[in-house]
């Protein structure tokens, strides 16, 4: 990085740092610390929700999943907006009229204390480890494409943002988001443009667009349904639905973000609003991926991202057979840059068997250079088995680094920082407010003062941030850390929202069924796991069905005795 | 605030929240739509 990208850099990481500490000022109390007083307008409840759901990976690797495998993930995100329905129909209005500081605290009144631990419980183990991963994963990507040492850089990914969430609570982290995600949008805005301007010339949008289509990159809409494939309208819609309803009704990490609304209204409002901007959101972050994959048809890409595991690579006995793949990598490059020279002319010739022959030839060329990359894969397995052998994370950054203007760089860099500041605060407060709400004022010290109560939650948003800190510094070796908390979140996400589901849904159910339901549901669900009986993303949908099943055949029999 | 008050409170612009739910959901099948052109015209 310049000079000048080191300057962007520490001066927007220091803008948000003291604008957090200018927004922690004024008196406080418990309830101002975790709820803001009930006062947030619903544009800052809108941005709050974006904030924490976007972490840095999200801006990091939906770029490189669009440039891989097309624009279709965003079908991922189609359940959110009927989600976010539900969540104002049923959790918004009972969680208000309650007036809870955690969407635990629900559970006591409507089963008892056991269910309302166990699902707190829950929610600590799966935040507090997988925060911790989300310190590391945007970390080692970082360090590796800018040789920075990976300790310093979760120290600064992880510590930093404690200086305001421990200061100002959660007020402090909505009003931080609100200006981290306009500093974000502007700066992914720019990237998108400058994607555009680098093209040759004579390519413009119509023409990038025409291009990254016949590649199949513009792939937004796949309706063939298949068990197997991840991304399909209708494992969108159904399963997008469940983990949007998942992670907004039953992760405090965000219901606290809608709790902090000035009213019902407003919560409302600011949901809504998420279910109208997410997807196109999405929409357009994934554009650039495909946008990045045709600036890398004119022009020279590595035969793999990642270049720190590729010098791995070349330092073992496999360097010579790794530099002719590279060497064939590079012959195909030049082929394909005629190649899509050709097709652009024939599109803008407008003659469609002229178009199909270019694509055709394209195609195969792209194919051809897809399994090289898949050779290089293979040999990073069997040269560095503990390395990371996707390089999905790192085809955004490496444009960044290699391709945009000095300061530029700098501002993109700080992106990702501010990205992951906004996801991590919101998740440091939320912890803090779970243990503090629903572990120590009510099972330890209930009756303490104001202030007591202030200091420790500010004690334990403390504590959070160095546990999750520690995590990161553990988790590099755990292989791929997108997986790894997609992992955690199945394990526990389908069990919580069961336990939801029957408070919500079976009111004869009581609290001791319901605890052994999920009990038992948690025990199959680990089972399954360890098992390998089935892919993690369904332990969701069968953990959360589980308990529904164990709740209604457990519950004649607890009233029984 | 009665449960009364928080089923009553009003949206803006529209005159219920169910209206609210449907535009949501018609914006969800406008996007789909949208996006299925999209594919197409591109592909």
């Amino acid at each position: 990085m310049s000079a000048l990208d080191w300057i962007v850099l520490i001066a927007t990481l220091t803008i948000i740092i003291l604008y957090g500490i200018w927004k922690s000022r004024g008196k406080q109390n418990m309830e101002s610390y975790f709820l803001g007083n009930q006062s947030m307008p619903w544009y800052i409840v809108l941005l709050s929700i974006i904030g924490t759901q976007a972490s840095a990976i999200t801006f990091i690797s939906a770029p490189g999943q669009a440039y891989t495998d097309g624009m279709r993930f965003v079908q991922y995100y189609f359940g959110l907006p009927l989600a976010m329905v539900v969540l104002c129909i049923t959790f918004v209005p009972i969680f208000h009229k309650l007036k809870v500081y955690t969407a635990y605290e629900f559970l006591e009144q409507r089963f008892d204390l056991k269910t309302r631990t166990l699902t707190a419980s829950l929610f600590l183990i799966q935040r507090g480890l997988s925060t911790g991963i989300s310190i590391c994963a945007p970390s080692i990507i970082l360090s590796s494409l800018l040789g920075w040492n990976l300790y310093w850089t979760n120290m600064i990914m992880g510590g930093l943002l404690i200086i305001y969430t421990v200061a100002g609570g959660t007020r402090a982290v909505a009003y931080t988001q609100t200006l981290q995600l306009a500093i974000i949008f502007g700066g992914m805005f720019l990237a998108g443009w400058m994607v555009i301007h680098l093209l040759p010339p004579d390519i413009r949008l119509k023409e990038a667009l025409q291009v990254s289509g016949k590649m199949n990159k513009l792939n937004v809409i796949v309706t063939k349904f298949d068990w197997n494939d991840k991304y399909n309208i209708w494992s969108g819609l159904i399963g997008g639905f469940f983990l949007a309803l998942s992670y907004f009704g039953t992760d405090q990490s965000q219901v606290g973000r809608y709790l902090t609304a000035k009213s019902v209204k407003e919560s409302r409002i600011g949901l809504l609003m998420n279910g109208f901007v997410k997807v196109p959101m999405q929409f357009l972050i994934l554009l650039i991926g495909a946008l990045v994959f045709v600036f890398y048809l004119y022009f020279r890409a590595p035969v793999f991202f990642n270049k720190a595991e590729l010098a791995r690579v070349h330092a073992t006995t496999h360097g010579p057979a790794l530099q002719q793949l590279e060497n064939k990598y590079e012959a195909l490059g030049d082929i394909k840059r005629q190649q899509v020279k050709d097709l652009a002319a024939a599109i803008e010739a407008g003659n469609p068997t002229r178009v199909e022959t270019a694509r055709t030839a394209l195609q195969i060329t792209e194919n051809n250079a897809n399994a090289v990359r898949q050779e290089v894969v293979s040999l990073i397995k069997t040269a560095d088995p503990a390395g990371d052998a996707s390089d999905t994370n790192y085809i955004f950054l490496h444009f960044v680094v290699n391709s945009l203007p000095k300061g530029l760089v700098g501002l993109l860099i700080a992106i990702i920082f501010l990205a992951a500041w906004g996801s991590i605060a919101a998740a440091l407060n939320s912890l803090a407010s779970a243990t503090v709400i629903d572990v120590y004022k009510r099972l330890y010290n209930d009756n303490a003062a104001p202030e007591h109560y202030l200091r420790v939650s500010r004690l334990w948003t403390l504590l959070w941030g160095v546990f999750c800190i520690v995590v990161a510094q553990f988790a590099s070796g755990l292989g791929s850390l997108i997986e790894v908390v997609n992992v955690l979140g199945s394990w526990f996400y389908g069990v919580t929202l069961g336990i939801f589901m029957v408070a919500f849904y079976l009111k004869r159910v009581g609290g001791t069924a319901t605890f052994w339901a999920a009990i038992a549901a948690e025990a199959v669900v680990l089972a399954m796991y360890w098992a390998e009986k089935v892919s993690f993303l369904w332990l969701n949908a069968i953990g959360c069905l589980l308990v529904l099943l164990f709740a209604l055949i457990l519950q004649p029999l607890v009233r029984r005795r | 605030m009665t449960e009364k008050e928080l089923h009553e409170e009003k949206p803006p612009l529209l005159p219920s929240w169910g209206y609210w739910y449907v535009l949501v959901v018609i914006w969800l099948l406008l996007l789909i739509v949208l996006f299925y052109l999209f594919t197409k015209t591109f592909s």
